[in-house]
């Protein structure tokens, strides 16, 4: 399977007092619709992937509100909605309408506003793609869950908080470096060691912050694509989607390690590639201890051992398999609904060459997006590739 | 985390009492959220178990930013309790000092006020407590913790507390509401 991108865009990822959400999904559809050189009556369908709408900004249909301001009417939309496997779960969509071969050319924009609540507001919806009901009433939130996996980690396999730090070091090194990351500063282990609890025992930068952003992506048939050769020719080759445990309660290493372990594997046979062959990955990373178990998941090391890239280099630019090179969601923050598709977008920059100065890595040919979402329920892979005069 | 004052119906009075699900299969404990199916066999019929209310803390973390139905609580602990049934449950443990939370610790549930809703509604439900009598021999060193649930059945016999303390009308309750809401899915 090879489904063309012939379009990307994005907005800044930070605070944007100024900017609703639909702002955000014009702004980066259009800088999609544009880069790609369609108009949007070429649109044939919208996948709209969007968190939590009703309760960060008071509206719903976003999927139909995105086709009206983008002005892809009569095309079908539709809103997408998989905790924070969203943004992915509309670019899987997306890769399926055009792979069935149903589509010519389809639209995918992720996008969230969070920043019109405050902080305790928003996390309480946040918590919403846990069982909130029922395990979160415990007064568990998103960080607080993760925060046990990464005490469980470290009881199983000797972690310490140091260790977890350089990833924090790492992802932040390479955020200062992307304009449009949300936090652009470096900072040293010693440093997070000192930055405020949240959840312990991950600390402030260890913590996604939270941001408004949206990206999109124009995808369409293979053959549209060539015949169009002095376009980048970067393609989407495997698209594979899972479910994991949706408890922290019942969440085991083993159950986090299959979350993107079995996705992985079918995406590698479907793409033909193998874990050593990925030069550049995007991983989730919306607190530190997620990014080691996405790097054991994918197959990059084994279980236990994923976060000594971080320390040693093998997952630095340089490294052997280049993580998170925008920053991660560490640094470019966590607008939940466009995660998955700016991780898209961050790696198709990386093939294309374009991506900002300080953190293109050296003429990559693949890459792969590992996005997660909800206490361990989803899992979701894209392998993309460049495929120059083929 | 909010839920409407019908809502509160459905999901307050279960949370008075701490239980966990049986499976009448595989003979699995689970957590009590899980009554439609057994999450290790698949097994479809579950039947509610008391627990004893005590446990040891497996995993837990703090709290310092709270949702806003614990606003004011923070920095509270939540906990990974496995109960001595062998389930594994999350819940607050409160009325320590956080640096004397450690794994390991022995607690005990208590009925506490859990939080507010946005109404004003009061939710209580099960907290924990360092026990104070914890039992001399220790059923599970800290050191066992990654041991699979396996042992659970065989440590809590299905004919212990099931059959005996179902009887109470107080535990039939939630058992309806239940199956209610399954039949409206």
């Amino acid at each position: 399977m090879r489904v063309g991108v012939l379009g990307i865009g994005k907005t800044p990822h930070k605070i944007q007092h100024s900017k609703s959400l639909r702002d955000l999904i014009v702004e980066a559809g259009r800088g999609a619709i544009a880069d790609a050189g369609v108009s949007p009556s070429d649109i044939e369908m919208l996948y709209v992937g969007n968190v939590g709408s009703v309760g960060f900004n008071y509206e719903n249909s976003t999927g139909l509100m995105a086709a009206h301001h983008l002005g892809v009417v009569p095309a079908g939309a539709v809103r997408v909605e998989a905790a924070c496997g969203t943004g992915a779960w509309a670019l899987h969509l997306g890769v399926v309408a055009i792979a069935s071969g149903l589509y010519d050319t389809v639209m995918v924009v992720g996008a969230e506003k969070m920043n019109d609540l405050a902080t305790v507001e928003a996390t309480s919806i946040i918590a919403q793609a846990a069982d909130s009901k029922e395990e979160y009433f415990s007064g568990l939130t998103f960080p607080s869950g993760v925060a046990l996996t990464a005490r469980k980690y470290m009881q199983i396999y000797g972690l310490t908080e140091e260790d977890l730090a350089h990833t924090a070091v790492k992802n932040h090194h390479y955020g200062a470096r992307n304009p449009f990351a949300h936090l652009r500063f470096e900072c040293t282990v010693e440093e997070v060691m000192k930055s405020a609890k949240v959840a312990d025992p991950l600390k402030l930068y260890e913590v996604c912050p939270m941001t408004d952003a949206g990206s999109a992506l124009i995808l369409c048939r293979e053959e549209i694509l060539r015949d169009q050769p002095d376009k980048p020719q970067v393609y989407i080759t495997a698209s594979q989607m899972a479910t994991g445990t949706w408890y922290a309660a019942t969440d085991t290493l083993e159950d986090a390690y299959r979350l993107f372990n079995e996705p992985a594997k079918r995406a590698y046979a479907m793409a033909g590639v193998t874990a050593d062959d990925i030069d550049v990955a995007e991983i989730y990373n919306s607190f530190s201890i997620q990014e080691p178990l996405g790097i054991e998941g994918l197959g990059f090391a084994e279980p236990g051992e994923g976060w000594k890239g971080a320390k040693d280099g093998s997952t630095w630019k340089d490294g052997k398999v280049a993580v998170n090179l925008s920053g991660g969601l560490l640094c470019k923050g966590h607008p939940l609904g466009a995660t998955g598709a700016t991780q898209a977008v961050d790696i198709i920059e990386q093939l294309r060459g374009t991506a900002p100065e300080g953190i293109q890595a050296q003429d990559p040919e693949i890459g792969i997006t590992a996005c997660r979402g909800g206490p361990g329920a989803v899992g979701a892979i894209h392998i993309y590739q460049r495929l120059e005069g083929e | 985390m909010t839920v409407s004052a019908i809502e509160f119906s459905r999901l307050g009075p279960p949370k008075l009492q701490l239980y966990a699900m049986r499976c009448q299969s595989c003979k699995q404990l689970s957590p009590w959220w899980e009554h439609f199916h057994c999450y290790k066999c698949g097994g479809e019929v579950l039947t509610e178990e008391l627990l004893e209310g005590r446990g040891e803390l497996t995993n837990y973390t703090v709290v310092y930013y709270p949702p806003r139905d614990f606003l004011g609580q923070e920095p509270y602990v939540v906990g990974h309790i496995t109960m001595d049934e062998g389930v594994l449950l999350p819940a607050p443990v409160v009325d320590t000092a956080l640096e004397d939370v450690q794994v390991g610790t022995r607690v005990k549930s208590t009925l506490r006020r859990m939080k507010l809703g946005h109404e004003g509604d009061i939710y209580y439900s099960q907290k924990f407590v360092v026990d104070p009598n914890p039992p001399k021999k220790r059923a599970r060193p800290a050191a066992a913790k990654a041991a699979p649930a396996k042992k659970a059945p065989a440590k809590a016999p299905a004919t212990k507390a099931a059959p005996a303390k179902k009887a109470p009308a107080k535990a039939a309750a939630p058992a309806r509401t239940r199956t209610a809401a399954a039949k409206t899915k």
